[in-house]
């Protein structure tokens, strides 16, 4: 895993995924997450092997979200699963030690269940009211996010209404990182909105 | 190699594809159709639900698994090796906009690969690829009128059969009325999913394609 704190952005449906990701590489991201709900399989497969060449540039990691086979085709770092998608000790069964398994968790429960299936990092939220995703559920807010970063002994990624605003803030709250959609694939500058994000989870450099 | 068998296995000539309308990982009608399915006649089932999330897919692979089938039948999923590794399923089953079996082979080198093709362009890329079995229509209308385009007759199934050594199933609008013209233009076997629905006759109608397909 990536030295903490670190940032991971995930594509967004509206952008042509491998262009974002070169943009958020070069702000200095240190993980992304290929995340495309519709995209046929060699699609998704030609986007991985793209964004996973620029990704080995800038030693920095790919995982794709739900779809194990096209991560483990393309020679991605690992999968990012959802609630909804393979159970993570299913997963860990199929690629043994070598992948990299993310669980989105959108509780403590979740999160503890989720490490104990063998999950490397989790994505948890949502955090903040966010415009990315349809959701039903209210924000879990930051002190859900502190009591997971203190039980867990995994690196805890914020997800959720994370902007260059509050990042600093979640990080102080105990996540090893955060994990952003629209913060950088709505920008007007991608780049620019990564380095943003970058100077808030890392005051100091 | 044995034009019927591929991966060490006898490949059915039956070819039933699921409903793509189960609402969950229930999968009641799929389940139906499975445990009606008359031992003597193995065949390849199909899971095609691509509105189930991955959670719901692998039960519904691991529910099937349960079942007691027919030793010959062969199991496989739409795309998803992910899936297909995790429940133990014999093979996946890759559209024309999927990853190829060249890609994926090496990660489950004993499994089924088979591959819709609906020219012969695709035909040559999925024979180079290495796929076992190939899946050609829709040859006559449908009565679910997919979203496959319109049919593409008789002729073409012959070309494509043709042209090949692997196993070519005949997919829209098979009935038992007009399988055998199917076969007669070189198809392997014939696939279906309305017929196949209707469960109150669908010993009857396995059999009856069964006498039809069988050489």
């Amino acid at each position: 895993m990536p030295v903490t704190p670190f940032l991971c952005v995930i594509t967004d449906e509206s952008l042509c995924p491998v262009s974002l990701a070169e943009e958020a590489l070069k702000g200095g991201a240190a993980m992304i997450q290929l995340r495309h709900k519709t995209a046929s399989g060699s699609q998704l497969f030609a986007w991985a092997v793209a964004i996973r060449k620029f990704c080995r540039q800038y030693h920095a990691l790919l995982v794709i979200n739900d779809r194990l086979d096209i991560a483990m085709a393309s020679g991605a770092d690992g999968v990012h699963l959802g609630q909804e998608d393979m159970p993570a000790a299913v997963a860990r069964k199929i690629v043994g030690k070598n992948h990299i398994i993310g669980v989105t968790a959108s509780s403590v429960h979740e999160a503890i269940e989720a490490e104990n299936d063998g999950a490397d990092y989790i994505g948890l939220g949502h955090i903040y009211p966010t415009s990315s995703k349809e959701k039903i559920n209210s924000p879990i807010g930051i002190e859900t996010l502190r009591q997971a970063s203190a039980i867990l002994s995994i690196p805890v990624l914020a997800i959720g209404g994370i902007s260059s605003e509050n990042a600093g803030l979640v990080i102080s709250f105990g996540a090893s990182g955060v994990a952003v959609i629209s913060a950088v694939s709505r920008a007007e500058s991608p780049l620019t909105a990564t380095r943003g994000l970058m100077r808030a989870i890392n005051p100091k450099k | 190699m044995e034009h019927n068998k591929r991966q060490g296995r006898v490949i059915p000539r039956i070819y039933l594809v699921s409903s793509g309308e189960e609402k969950s990982e229930n999968c009641s009608r799929l389940m139906t159709q499975l445990s009606l399915l008359p031992h003597p006649f193995p065949c390849i089932v199909q899971i095609r639900e691509k509105q189930l999330n991955t959670k719901e897919l692998l039960r519904v692979a691991l529910q099937i698994k349960a079942l007691a089938l027919s030793k010959e039948t062969i199991i496989i999923i739409n795309e998803r090796l992910d899936v297909a590794l995790a429940a133990s399923l014999d093979g996946i089953h890759l559209p024309e906009s999927g990853c190829t079996p060249a890609i994926l082979r090496p990660l489950a080198p004993k499994m089924l690969f088979g591959c819709s093709v609906h020219s012969l362009e695709a035909l040559r890329n999925a024979e180079e690829s290495g796929a076992d079995y190939l899946l050609f229509g829709p040859v006559f209308e449908t009565p679910s009128k997919r979203a496959y385009g319109p049919p593409q007759g008789l002729q073409l199934l012959g070309r494509i059969s043709h042209s090949t050594s692997l196993p070519v199933f005949a997919l829209g609008g098979i009935t038992p009325e007009n399988a055998a013209y199917c076969m007669a233009e070189g198809a392997y076997g014939i696939a279906a999913l309305s017929i196949f629905q209707e469960t109150t006759r669908l010993v009857d109608t396995i059999e009856r394609f069964y006498n039809i397909v069988t050489p």
